[in-house]
């Protein structure tokens, strides 16, 4: 499955097998380590090696907290 | 090695159709296709807003406040550029926004002195600082001990924004063997990682 996280992280995969992906990611945190960790590798040999420090988390945390849903009509890139 | 970022090749090729699906599945709703996503980029927005912003606390609240934009905005992206391009924009906007609220522009005249380091903010701590050192030594480490060909294509794919098929191309070997070549390096990094991050379950999300 590791080489199907690899595939994800860089758009490998055909559309339809991106879902089941996905949920096999959501039900092993070894994978999502997996997908973290290859995408740090990645960064690293661009010449970014800044750890994750827990950003992610602290992210959706708050998605929740706030509740941040999508908004039809609303405009990213305008102030 | 994390001192000078080499240039992301944003002109790959396969870069715009690389996170169509990710991005249809979000839209419609799936939360693991956006986490897919802001894990997938986070750390290269985080470096380009710290071009903008100094302090490490503000560059997380930046951060956070793109990639928030970029959820509640999800259904205006149409894919004319690729989703990471957008969220650029996303992030560099945030990150004026914050300039000129937190009477930045000031902060930003100051910054030009020739001391500033772009991407390194002020507030990083020693302890950061030195796993982001070890993160760096340790891949270029494992990158001299990897089998030649499957550096070659990890660099000729990370580093040289080469598409799995243009690899292909160059390689002269099915793009199955891109794909499995790739794999395998990046795992022999990632265990070489592992021991560097500590714990997994601290900064799992």
């Amino acid at each position: 499955m590791s080489l199907r996280v690899s595939l994800l992280l860089d758009g490998q995969l055909e559309a339809e097998e991106v879902k089941p992906a996905l949920e096999e990611l959501a039900a092993a945190p070894a994978l999502r380590d997996r997908y973290t960790l290859y995408g740090l590798a990645g960064d690293a040999l661009r010449g970014n090696a800044t750890p994750d420090d827990g950003f992610s988390i602290r992210l959706f945390d708050r998605m929740k907290r706030e509740a941040v849903k999508i908004e039809p009509g609303f405009d990213p890139l305008e102030d | 090695m994390q001192s000078v970022e080499r240039p992301y090749a944003a002109a790959r090729m396969a870069e715009k159709e690389a996170d169509a699906e990710l991005v249809r599945l979000a839209q419609r709703g799936d939360e693991r296709a956006f986490q897919a996503l802001v894990v997938k980029y986070q750390r290269r927005i985080a470096r380009h807003v710290a071009r903008y912003v100094r302090r490490a606390s503000d560059v997380e609240e930046v951060v956070q406040d793109a990639f928030i934009r970029a959820y509640r905005g999800l259904a205006s992206f149409r894919g004319d550029a690729s989703f990471y391009s957008w969220l650029y924009r996303i992030a560099t906007n945030a990150a004026f926004s914050f300039l000129k609220k937190s009477a930045g522009e000031v902060q930003a005249d100051e910054r030009s002195d020739e001391g500033f380091e772009p991407g390194v903010t002020d507030e990083q701590s020693p302890e950061r600082v030195l796993i982001a050192k070890q993160i760096g030594d340790a891949v270029e480490r494992a990158m001299t001990r990897l089998q030649p060909e499957l550096a070659e294509a990890l660099v000729l794919y990370e580093v040289e924004g080469k598409s799995y098929k243009e690899i292909a191309q160059m390689l002269g070997t099915p793009i199955g063997t891109v794909r499995t070549r790739i794999f395998r390096a990046r795992e022999f990094i990632a265990r070489r990682l592992e021991p560097v991050l500590g714990p997994a379950r601290d900064r799992r999300w």
